[in-house]
């Protein structure tokens, strides 16, 4: 660990990745994530709304990560309000003339193909229709299993300058990990 | 009718309701962890104060500078609740603030005006 932390780091600068995340997030934690980033963003050259977009994709990435990560970490119930957090992985970087905002959490195998199925669904549709089922969406109930209203991966298309990308790869006969990643 | 009070966190909303102005603020930002609870007590008082059988006017101030997709589905709630009473008859109106630089707030603002029917729905540019 002593010595692989700066090829970490060295890996990380080749990739021009601004900010990094990994382990179990708590809610506190994306606001202080937010602060962190909106304060990165100043020192660049990045408008205002390439900055909110920014934070909204990360908002809604990080709060999907809590919600849907199938790795938890065991927290104490008396600081945190809850039994454990979900764990995953977040990070903000420069590709080109783009900002990108990269997470990845594990997944049960079970779940991947109606993940997939949602994502393909979304690649499919080009702005207008983005927000036609955004509207839809938005007036009906969440989905069965769904603690959140099941925007957020719709929002993250429509704020995101270029398609989605993602990849689901499958880790072990249990686990798969789901990468996202969104381009402003 | 009391007044509702819910103080701003950094990731939840100031929410007010001044019965005597009859005006309801929103302001801050909004992604709490869960949307719903948040909400709650402001949707039980709304309809309580849309019940009052004198039928006071109402508007609504929404003033955000950030809100998360759940959040986004929360205000379509409320203001369907606000556009079924001004369908009534009931005299109700929401003003959406948005910076002039802030475009994707004030075409959230506009995507909104858009799915509502009845009640007044203005969208205000902020002094910068």
């Amino acid at each position: 660990m002593l010595a692989d932390l700066y090829d970490f780091k060295a890996g990380l600068n080749r990739q021009n990745v601004i900010f990094c995340f990994f382990g179990p997030i708590s809610q506190v934690l994306i606001a202080e994530i937010g602060d962190i980033l909106k304060k990165k963003m100043m020192l660049g050259e990045a408008s205002k709304s390439v900055g909110s977009r920014v934070f909204s994709i990360l908002v809604e990435q990080v709060q999907n990560i809590i919600r849907y990560s199938d790795e938890k970490y065991p927290v104490d119930n008396s600081v945190y309000e809850v039994d454990q957090l979900s764990v995953g992985i977040i990070a903000v970087g420069l590709e080109g003339a783009y900002c990108t905002v990269i997470s990845g959490n594990r997944v049960e195998n079970g779940k991947t193909g109606e993940l997939r199925n949602k994502l393909e669904k979304l690649l499919g549709m080009n702005k207008d229709e983005l927000k036609a089922y955004y509207k839809e969406q938005r007036r009906i109930g969440p989905g069965e299993g769904s603690k959140g209203a099941g925007l957020g991966l719709i929002e993250m298309a429509r704020k995101s300058a270029e398609p989605l990308m993602f990849n689901i790869r499958r880790v072990d006969e249990k686990y798969s990990f789901f990468t996202i990643k969104a381009l402003v | 009718m009391d007044s509702l009070n819910i103080e701003a966190t950094k990731y939840s909303p100031a929410v007010r309701f001044e019965p005597e102005k009859r005006v309801l603020q929103i302001s801050g930002e909004s992604y709490p962890e869960n949307t719903m609870e948040f909400y709650a007590p402001v949707f039980d008082y709304l309809k309580e104060y849309l019940a009052l059988p004198e039928a006071p006017p109402l508007t609504v101030n929404v003033d955000l500078i950030y809100f998360n997709s759940s959040s986004s589905k929360i205000l379509i709630n409320l203001f369907d609740l606000l556009d079924g009473a001004a369908k009534e008859g009931r005299d109700v109106a929401i003003n959406w603030f948005y910076e002039s630089d802030d475009e994707d707030n004030l075409e959230f603002g506009e995507e909104f005006a858009e799915d509502l029917e009845y009640v007044q729905f203005h969208l205000v540019e902020k002094e910068m």
